[in-house]
């Protein structure tokens, strides 16, 4: 089986985020770039289908800039993916996810596979637009928010489960397909020391920027112009109380008057 | 000449999803005196379309395709991308929901629009529109101007308040189904397992949510979070700690592996508020937390805290909420 995993690099979860002087993105100087926690599902899925299915590849790609995408695709050689991939990008793309179809799609088409699989949103901007407008331009189908994924090769396969509003439904889709993935079965594996150092050797096929077609007729401008932090929280007013009647009876109080958030 | 604002309702087990709901509004509001147009996969006296009919569209239009009903965001997205074309619209909402989340990611292909989701608050501006959103889990927020001829919007659910549009006549109409390309229909879903979730609204879009966590000891205990929800008609959640030790089954985790929610208030009860747990509710706009443990992460990012023991707390919270809302005790 041939699965292509596409990650994203993310600041790391204890990163202080701060704005950039102009306000209008995220200052990333200092900020150490990480695979965020879907990719790091997305990865796991995808070794453990390795495991189960002899002669698999696994091949991860990205699209971004340097330095931060070569060392997101060393991480992911390290835990075990076969082959790397990377698709060059500038720094700030506009917030159009259409601009990243273009490019993961010039990589589909080098590296065809079985599976194209994503975690099911960033940790960073978390749109969650891509698998499906990726599956719509590829023309295969698509789904996003899936569980647990396997794969069926006598009937070409691949089932799963999600939640929606109606409850927990099981899918199958032919391969191939593009999966949004929400959780694997197991929880993300580390890399072992040793398989860190490997990977600092092998290779990572590149996509220059200028090999990707000429900008299609993209309509419409999109732009971020802001980036803030929200008023920062000042920790919990704490009820004072004598008895839990009067702590409830206060709670209720401060929700109906001054948060009005009681109906 | 521009096209009516198209929204794309999604039924649910429980009819009309509040989400849709709140999405009429939202296009009410940016149409100003121009039509709402409304999709819907159903039938024309079914109570959801009647539902939508009397909340503020224009027109309520009906196609019916049992591939449709099953949700498949790829020929959803094709169908209202069709639709769009036909009407030349040029804004198109949808509910903050998985299935919207999909249909916005499909139609910014199908539709070659500009799209953005989780969208809490949005205006018209002389190119196009202007919007905010959360991002890194609450922990900042953006704002984007999408200026181009298609654009749509997945908005996030409870984040647009304010009374309901004056309800106005409405059309209802059939419209036939475009022919869908077989690329997009093949899969099976092969079966649903309706949710065991509490007998309250939906996790992922009520306004109220209350969630409980390891602190409740046992599965026995956790009828004192259910009449807590029921006291407050909120949904009933909880920490994956409690999911995952079968305690309550896994429709009601909150947090990056589990429902992401943003209710207009949320109670988190014996959760210590794990950055896992936060990330799924902390844009929540009232956080209370009940624990015991003075030094929990949760009471960090709460409004309201009570310290205390939830067993001591919960009975009498309960019975002040039903005594305030006049219900029986
Ligand atoms: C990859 C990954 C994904 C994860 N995804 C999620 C997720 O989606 N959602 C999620 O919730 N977690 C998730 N977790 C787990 C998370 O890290 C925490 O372990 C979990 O949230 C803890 O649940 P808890 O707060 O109920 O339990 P605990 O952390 O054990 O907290 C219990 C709390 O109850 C309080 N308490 C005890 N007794 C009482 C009492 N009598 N009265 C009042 N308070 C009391 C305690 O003071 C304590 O604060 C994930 C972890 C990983 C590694």
């Amino acid at each position: 089986m041939r699965i292509v995993v596409f990650v994203k690099p993310v600041p790391e979860a204890e990163t202080r985020l701060r704005p950039s002087a102009d306000g209008a993105r995220l200052d990333t100087d200092g900020v150490k770039w990480v695979l965020s926690g879907y990719d790091e599902s997305a990865i796991e899925q995808a070794l453990l289908l390795k495991e189960a299915n002899a002669g698999s590849e696994v091949r991860a790609v990205t699209y971004g800039p340097s330095p931060r995408s070569e060392e997101v695709l060393r991480a992911c050689l390290a835990l075990g993916c076969t082959s790397a991939g990377w698709v060059e990008a500038p720094a700030d793309l506009p917030p159009d996810v259409r601009l990243k179809v273009r490019a993961l799609r010039q990589a589909a088409v080098r590296w065809p596979a079985d599976l194209y699989l994503l975690g099911q949103q960033s940790l960073d901007t978390e749109s969650g637009l891509l698998p499906l407008a990726l599956a719509m331009a590829l023309g295969v189908p698509g789904a996003n928010g899936a569980l647990d994924l396997a794969f069926d090769a006598a009937r070409n396969e691949l089932s799963f489960e999600r939640s929606s509003e109606a409850g927990v439904e099981e899918w199958r889709l032919p391969s191939p397909s593009v999966i949004g993935l929400k959780q694997a079965k197991n929880d993300p594996r580390s890399a072992k020391l040793q398989n860190i150092l490997k990977s600092r050797k092998m290779p990572i096929d590149r996509i220059p920027a200028v090999e990707l077609p000429a900008a299609p007729e993209v309509t419409g401008n999109a732009n971020r112009f802001r980036f803030e932090l929200p008023p920062p929280r000042t920790g919990a007013r704490l009820i004072e109380y004598a008895a839990p009647d009067e702590a409830a009876e206060k709670l209720v109080r401060v929700l109906r008057e001054e948060a009005k958030v009681f109906p | 000449m521009s096209g009516p604002t198209l929204l794309l309702a999604e039924t649910g087990p429980r009819g009309l999803q509040a989400a849709s709901l709140e999405t009429i509004g939202v296009a009410r509001a940016l149409a100003g005196e121009g039509p709402v147009v409304a999709v819907i996969f159903a039938g024309p006296s079914d109570t959801a379309t009647a539902a939508l009919a009397a909340a503020g569209a224009d027109k309520v239009l009906c196609l019916r395709h049992p591939f449709l009903e099953e949700g498949r965001g790829a020929a959803c997205a094709f169908v209202v991308a069709e639709i769009a074309r036909e009407l030349g619209v040029e804004l198109l909402l949808v509910g903050g929901t998985p299935f919207g989340r999909e249909v916005a990611g499909a139609l910014a292909t199908a539709w070659d629009a500009l799209a953005a989701t989780q969208v809490t608050e949005v205006r018209r501006t002389a190119n196009g529109y202007s919007l905010k959103r959360p991002v890194f889990g609450g922990r900042a927020s953006e704002s984007l101007e999408l200026a181009g001829p298609r654009v749509v919007l997945a908005l996030r659910p409870n984040s647009f308040g304010g009374a309901p549009p004056t309800p106005r006549a409405c059309a209802i109409e059939e419209h036939p189904v475009p022919t869908i390309p077989p690329a997009l229909l093949p899969g099976t879903r092969v079966r649903v397992r309706p949710a065991e979730s509490s007998a309250g609204p939906d996790l992922g879009t009520a306004p109220i949510v209350v969630a409980g966590g390891r602190g409740f000891k046992s599965p026995e205990n956790f009828h004192l979070l259910e009449e807590l929800a029921a006291s407050l008609g909120a949904a009933a959640g909880a920490s994956r700690a409690v999911t995952d030790a079968g305690w309550r089954p896994g429709s009601y985790q909150v947090g990056q592996t589990g429902r992401s929610v943003s209710p207009q208030l949320y109670i988190a009860v014996g959760i210590s508020g794990a950055i896992q747990h936060l990330v799924g509710m902390m844009s929540s706009r009232v956080i209370v937390a009940i624990n015991s443990d003075p030094n929990a992460p949760i009471f960090r990012v709460a409004d309201y805290g009570i310290v205390g023991d939830l067993f001591a707390i919960l009975p009498p919270l309960t019975k002040a909420i039903r005594t305030a809302r006049g219900l029986p005790t």
